[in-house]
């Protein structure tokens, strides 16, 4: 198994490199920086031309992504546009962990514009994970065991309803349900945007307040379809002989549905977990954007559109990483769940 | 899989922790927060370093410009006795030398003293080609700036310098916090000050910045002017539209801006205050001109005349902009320079026809597109992908249709669309007969870029801004006669002719006046907004219960 991980790791890395290429290369195409920096109105063309040169953005592409990757240190630049490289490059490159400075925030380094909303966007993300994974377990469940009840054809129509609303229809509108018209109506309301109320500081009572709406709205559309995924799993593994077996041996009820039957049904659903875990950490663009929490999803929108490559790059690679090892342990997992799988 | 719950679980929390960890105390000061919604995050606060308005109208709550601007626009003193004049000898008699005399109370938040050293080091730090700053403009006009004593600041120029009251120091950066840190770095573009500007002139000061999320200033109690009423500004960042609209109307928010028209109402029957802020905003077309590639039809002036006659502006206002608005008549409406006598062009579709006629313009093929010599009267009009302008392009086109002119729309990123010659953008390539856009970089100052004649971009000069390519001699003069006109009254005639001879031209025409829209909650008192700088008497705003 070590030697397993090993290789894995070892593949991963030429995959990496591939990877951060092509979004070097994407990004080039995606906006220009130096366009949105004249405020209301288009940055003066004197001022573009020089922070093209201060900024680095005059040197070739190749060259670009050299800096990117390994820095700059090693060269001299010309901040004056004399022609004469006289100023020496400060830049360590993302393989000795320096990912660059952003260029919308100018000079702060990527890894602390990133970190600031890392922890912003696990617990908005994973508390929905949360949700969703007992939420689906539960409705799935209970669906399966009384296949074709009212209460499982109750659940199969919301789903569907719940799976074929836009995320920014279902935020929006709980918004105006929640917080205007609730406050409105003189019942207990619920905060619209943010992650606490200045009145009382970000406490974790706050902000465990302004994270109904986000959490629900998130998990209402992922609850519909994993609830619908476990239901079917959970089904197939129920017909299964060695369930009939458990129950003619006279198994608990609940020993045979949670220990053997769920374990089994749960091997593609840990496949869907597995995947979606890493890409969390990109956060819910749509979600936080409407209730303005300050997570990885706004932070990406915000500086593609500003074309700010240096931070764009420092998210696409954090998430391509995190695909990559959560990729291994899923396999790792599976091998735990059913013993038959071995990785040589 | 169940295993991994209390993995998740223990993350759940360590995120609550690390995120409850990163600031947001409760109420600052007396306890009076006012919470303002902010569609856009700051990119820095450093004034150096952004030319982002959000981040420059926040200048007047922690920050401080040599002068403010009032409700009407006038000029108010902050940080100088007096606005100079060639009265009081603040501007030389030949326009070119203007001195600042500062105030001798005036103090950084940390109690040390403004001087005319923190003027020298705000203008060499923008001039250093180590610092990536986000202008030079305007001090690189300025030839020389001597500071003989602590509280006097002489600017030369090498030609007389009109519009320096709407350009000048619109923001100063403390010497003695920012002059250390740029001896050890040889630069500023890394210094923590830029987002943590702990240090302030204006009457809050800065208390704390968590990235997206919000910003927090703090009353500054050693402002020397009016103390301010309010402990705290709170400003949350809002980025989308619907949501900080909700904010206002369920009052998480005490004051919004940069919403649309059709949010007045419902903002409106909340109870929400609107105010209509002119900033200098004018939206309009302007005509390819360029004396050789311009469309044939463009270089009669009764052909542009027949154009703006034949769009109702009227009904754009009315219907489209809600009556929010009216036409603009020129590019400068709502500035002190505008000739009072100029009204809208009327929507005339009849008159257009007879123009055109006259103009030679005619159906001579019967395919319903006016022609000459064998040229049809067919126009590119651009402008940005904003939905608005989108829907007004769209019934110009139908209406210029009925009297006879084609109209091809086209569209455009706002990044693709405003660039510069080398980068191919199609309005500074000449490659629109008509383009749209409403500009005002130095409000309250009449700005001129896009007219001079030494603007027209070209390969030689591809930094050139006059992207009409408009070479008129008669208004070049006129125009680099008030560049150096210092005197208010005298410069502002000579507007008054630039602003006809423009309109009879018509070189330019006017859709509508944009005013800046903003919301406020009404528990919010004393609040007047300014053009230019918004916050000019935020010391006196208050909250009631």
């Amino acid at each position: 198994m070590t030697r397993y991980i090993i290789r894995r790791l070892l593949q991963a890395i030429p995959l990496l490199f591939l990877i951060s290429i092509a979004l070097f290369v994407l990004m080039q195409n995606v906006g220009d920086p130096l366009a949105t920096m004249g405020g209301r109105t288009a940055t003066r063309a004197a001022d573009r031309e020089r922070l093209t040169r201060q900024l680095g953005l005059d040197k070739p592409i190749y060259v670009q992504y050299l800096y990117w990757l390994i820095g700059n240190d090693w060269a001299r630049i010309d901040l004056d546009g004399d022609g004469v490289a006289e100023t020496q490059g400060t830049r360590r490159g993302a393989l000795r962990g320096d990912f660059g400075t952003s260029l919308v925030n100018r000079g702060v380094p990527v890894t602390t514009v990133v970190w600031d909303r890392l922890p912003n966007t696990l617990l908005l993300m994973l508390t929905s994970e949360l949700v969703i994974i007992l939420g689906a377990l539960v409705i799935g469940i209970y669906a399966a065991l009384r296949q074709y009840s009212l209460l499982d054809n109750l659940v199969t129509a919301l789903s569907f309803i719940g799976f074929s609303m836009p995320i920014f229809f279902i935020a929006l509108a709980a918004i105006y349900i929640f917080s205007v018209y609730f406050k409105r109506w003189g019942l207990p309301s619920l905060p619209a945007t943010g992650m606490f109320d200045p009145e009382y500081g970000k406490t974790p009572a706050q902000i465990l307040v302004h994270m109904i709406l986000p959490v629900a709205s998130i998990s209402i559309i992922s609850l519909a379809a994993y609830s619908r995924y476990i239901r079917s799993t959970m089904l197939e593994v129920l017909g299964q002989d060695y369930i009939r077996t458990a129950r003619s041996k006279g198994l608990p009820k609940r020993e045979v549905i949670f220990i053997h039957a769920l374990k089994n049904a749960s091997l593609p659903i840990v496949t869907v977990v597995g995947l979606d875990i890493p890409l969390l950490l990109g956060g819910a663009i749509v979600t936080e954007r409407i209730f303005a929490w300050p997570g990885m999803g706004r932070l990406f929108l915000d500086h593609l559109e500003r074309g700010d490559t240096p931070v764009v790059m420092g998210i696409m690679m954090l998430i391509a990483f995190a695909v990559v090892i959560f990729q291994l342990i899923t396999d790792i997992t599976y091998a735990w769940l059913d013993p038959r799988i071995r990785y040589h | 899989m169940q295993s991994r719950k209390p993995y998740l679980f223990l993350i759940v929390i360590l995120s609550l922790i690390l995120s409850s960890c990163a600031g947001g105390g409760g109420a600052g000061g007396n306890g009076k927060t006012a919470t303002f919604i902010f569609t856009q995050e700051f990119d820095t606060l450093n004034p150096l370093y952004t030319n982002m308005w959000f981040s420059a109208i926040t200048n007047q709550i922690w920050n401080c410009w040599a002068w403010t601007f009032d409700d009407q626009n006038n000029p108010i003193p902050v940080l100088v006795k007096e606005m100079p004049s060639a009265t009081n000898g603040g501007i030389s008699p030949d326009g070119k030398v203007i001195t600042l005399a500062l105030r001798d109370d005036i103090v950084w938040s940390d109690g040390k003293k403004i001087t005319s050293e923190d003027f020298k080091f705000t203008f060499d730090m923008t001039m250093d080609p180590k610092n990536a700053v986000a202008t030079t403009f305007p001090y690189d006009k300025i030839t020389s700036l001597e500071t003989p004593d602590a509280k006097t600041v002489v600017m030369t120029f090498a030609e007389p310098y009109a519009p320096w009251v709407g350009t000048l120091w619109h923001g100063i950066i403390p010497a003695h916090i920012l002059q250390p840190v740029y001896e050890k770095d040889g630069t500023l573009d890394n210094a923590e000050w830029n987002r943590k500007p702990t240090v302030g002139c204006g009457p809050f000061v800065f208390k704390e910045w968590e990235s997206g999320s919000f910003t927090r200033f703090v009353t500054n109690t050693k402002y020397w002017l009016d103390k301010p009423k309010l402990g705290e500004i709170f400003i949350r960042f809002v980025p989308d539209d619907a949501a900080q609209i909700a904010a206002l109307v369920n009052g998480e928010g005490d004051l919004g801006t940069f919403f649309a028209n059709s949010d007045v109402p419902s903002l409106e029957q909340a109870g929400v205050q609107v105010y209509r802020v002119y900033s200098g905003y004018n939206e309009g077309v302007y005509f390819y001109l360029h004396p050789e590639k311009s469309h044939p039809a463009l270089r009669d002036v009764r052909v542009r005349k027949a154009i703006v006659m034949a769009i109702d502006r009227f009904s754009f206002a009315k219907q489209v902009l809600l009556d929010l608005t009216k036409p603009a008549v020129t590019d400068w409406d709502n500035m002190p320079y505008v000739d009072p006598s100029l009204q809208p062009y009327p929507f005339d579709p009849e008159g257009a026809k007879k123009l055109l006629d006259e103009a030679g313009w005619i159906d001579s093929n019967s395919d319903g597109t006016r022609d000459k010599d064998g040229v049809e009267l067919v126009l590119k009009y651009g402008t940005t992908t904003r939905e608005v302008r989108k829907n007004i392009q769209a019934v110009a086109q139908e209406q210029l249709a009925a009297v006879g002119i084609k109209v091809d729309l086209y569209n455009y990123e706002s990044d693709q669309y405003f660039a510069g010659y080398n980068e191919g953008g199609p309005a500074a390539h000449g490659d629109l007969d008509m383009f749209q856009y409403s500009a005002t970089p130095q409000f309250p100052d009449p700005d001129v870029a896009d007219w001079l004649c030494n603007n027209i971009p070209s390969d030689d000069n591809p930094a050139g801004s006059n992207w009409s390519a408009l070479c008129d001699t008669e208004l070049d003069a006129l125009f680099q006669l008030q560049a150096t006109q210092v005197d208010f009254a005298a410069r502002q005639q000579t507007f008054f002719t630039i602003t006809k001879y423009i309109y009879d031209q018509v070189y330019w025409f006017g859709l509508w006046q944009d005013p800046d829209l903003w919301g406020v909650n009404k528990r919010l008192t004393n609040v007047k907004i300014s053009g230019a700088t918004p916050f000019f008497n935020i010391a006196e705003w208050d909250l009631v219960k």
